[in-house]
């Protein structure tokens, strides 16, 4: 992850020599332009995108865990799809762009909240239910999302709505960051306590109900760590896809089944993907910017298939 | 002591079971019978509190099942069921260390030597030291079954409930892990184990309780609860029986 930083940090639409990036690290008040690059505009983008690229790991891992299913990504709990849906018809509206993230934050969670209302079945909840219902809410949502674009929408609405759809971190600084950090520390913190639990899973959600675990309690506590970690990074970046899905398979692979080790590599596999995407995105077709959601599509759908198709022993067993 | 009292157990609207009463001693091997579906593996589930039941109360200790945290039942129950899978990258030391799971708060995260002692042990006496390190995937479906005798063994719990645990297995295995059990039980935990061999069950249970037409059909020592006319009821073939110098002996009779 520092070495995706440091890369972050020399690479843009401005690409800085490696002895003017040290110089404008160990003196961040001066005035060169190196120095204002680094601290106003990179460093703030580098630990936003460290953020949403661990939140969105963090997720994926949590939920991969929990439904036992390799497949899943951290959208099946009807965020993104809930956000993109109210961030569409809020800039449709003319709600001031300010007040989008909040809004999609809002509604990722009001989302999530009705999958889990759906997926429930006696005290817990039923993976397939939150499959089935995942997947249904999200569509209903993206009709939301077509029918601004198509039907609503004119001008500058549509480029703002594909914007937030693709992905990216332009424009965002240390105020975004401190408005979201406090949810995905809330899930990470939600979701971290429950590793030991999720451990015993592993050998069946049944067998790890007769070994003491409360099944129900840890569903309930999972959905809600995976939905306020999913908000933040929604909310941080728009729709970035791929990384909760491709990064738990990608630390399963590094250090093994034991979330004890997998969490922790999430986590930094997570932040240094999207650090390193993110500064992809500026620099590869300087001054434009390619969306981030688009990048990581490129990149990950590949590098999943590859990962997927590769692996021909069973999950489970 | 393990109390059943007017237990009844349902699945899917179905009642399978009712006013089953029984009193599990410590020290004594059970063998629970019957033939397919009449709900010997629910019945086991809801004793072990996984399942709720439809009435009645399962009572340990006078503590009513229900009631104890997830994490206290754990400790003084276990349930061997072989056909759920798990995660087959696992390997056998991990998966028999999950065993020790209600033994720690949520936030001790690192074993302890007494957990280390009890997955040593456990791995000793179902034979699996030797595989410690292999994936779960990569056994066979008798090696598993043996990693969940073993998972039990570890939690150190006083009812170990066990549901078919010689299916898959081979005999000489068969053979370890019923003469396993009835040690567990000279040493004082109660067991229960769901047999379809009746030899077996006669040779290691002290006690069958047999099942079906949703009632208790027989419960007693084996030369007691092995009748023709209860067999006859519970699986609708005719069996002879004799009292031999080695223990009971059966044969099918011919039509």
């Amino acid at each position: 992850m520092p070495l995706a930083a440091l890369f972050a940090l020399a690479v843009g639409g401005t690409t800085i020599s490696p002895h003017d990036l040290f110089a404008a690290i160990v003196h961040p008040g001066s005035a060169s332009d190196a120095a204002t690059i680094v601290w106003s505009l990179r460093l703030p983008r580098i630990a936003i995108a460290a953020t949403v690229g661990a939140s969105l790991a963090l997720a994926g891992t949590l939920m991969q865990a929990l439904l036992r299913n390799p497949l899943i990504d951290p959208y099946i709990t009807g965020v993104s799809s809930g956000a993109g849906a109210a961030i569409a018809i809020a800039v449709t509206l003319g709600v001031a762009l300010a007040a989008v993230p909040a809004l999609g934050f809002v509604a990722g969670l009001a989302t999530a909240v009705s999958v889990a209302v759906l997926a429930r079945r006696g005290s817990g909840l039923d993976a397939e239910r939150l499959i089935l219902a995942g997947v249904s809410i999200s569509a209903l949502m993206s009709a939301f999302v077509a029918l601004a674009l198509t039907r609503l929408a004119h001008g500058n609405a549509s480029a703002e709505i594909i914007a937030w759809l693709a992905g990216s971190l332009s424009g965002r600084g240390w105020t975004d960051l401190a408005a979201a950090a406090p949810y995905a520390v809330s899930g990470a913190v939600l979701g971290i306590a429950t590793i030991p639990a999720l451990n015993v899973v592993r050998v069946g959600e049944r067998r790890a109900a007769t070994l003491g675990v409360d099944i129900a309690r840890l569903q309930w506590i999972l959905l809600a760590a995976a939905a306020l970690l999913t908000a933040a990074a929604v909310a941080l970046s728009g729709l970035v896809g791929f990384v909760g899905l491709i990064v738990p398979h990608l630390a399963r692979r590094l250090v093994g089944a034991d979330l004890r080790a997998g969490v922790p590599a999430a986590l930094a596999l997570g932040a240094a993907l999207v650090i390193v995407a993110d500064a992809a995105s500026r620099a590869l077709f300087a001054p434009l910017e390619i969306p981030l959601g688009v990048l990581l599509a490129f990149i990950g759908v590949p590098a999943f298939l590859y990962l997927y198709l590769r692996g021909t022993a069973r999950t489970y067993a | 002591m393990l109390q059943l009292a007017g237990l009844a157990i349902a699945r899917g609207g179905r009642t399978l079971l009712r006013d089953v009463d029984a009193t599990f001693a410590p020290g004594t091997f059970t063998a629970l019978m019957g033939a397919n579906g009449v709900g010997k593996s629910s019945l086991l589930a809801t004793m072990c509190g996984v399942l709720p039941p439809a009435a009645g109360a399962v009572t340990l200790e006078g503590a009513d099942i229900t009631a104890l945290d997830a994490r206290t039942r754990a400790q003084r129950m276990a349930l061997v069921e072989p056909t759920e899978p798990a995660l087959a990258s696992m390997t056998v030391g991990d998966a028999v260390a999950t065993a020790r799971f209600p033994y720690h708060r949520w936030w001790e995260w690192q074993p302890s030597d007494a957990d280390g002692a009890a997955v040593d042990d456990a791995l000793q006496a179902t034979e699996l030291g030797a595989l410690r390190e292999r994936e779960l995937g990569t056994l066979s479906a008798g090696e598993r079954q043996r990693v969940w005798i073993a998972v039990a063994l570890a939690q150190r719990a006083r009812v170990i409930a066990l549901d078919e645990p010689t299916t898959h297995l081979d005999l000489r295995f068969a053979i370890e892990t019923l003469t396993l059990l009835r040690r567990l039980a000279d040493d004082g935990t109660v067991v229960i184990a769901v047999l379809h061999m009746l030899e077996e069950a006669a040779a290691f249970a002290d006690r069958v309780v047999i099942v079906g037409q949703e009632r208790v059909l027989a419960d007693g020592p084996p030369a007691q609860a092995f009748t023709p006319e209860t067999l006859q009821t519970a699986y609708g073939i005719t069996i002879e029986i004799e009292q031999r110098s080695g223990g009971l002996s059966f044969r099918r009779k011919a039509r």
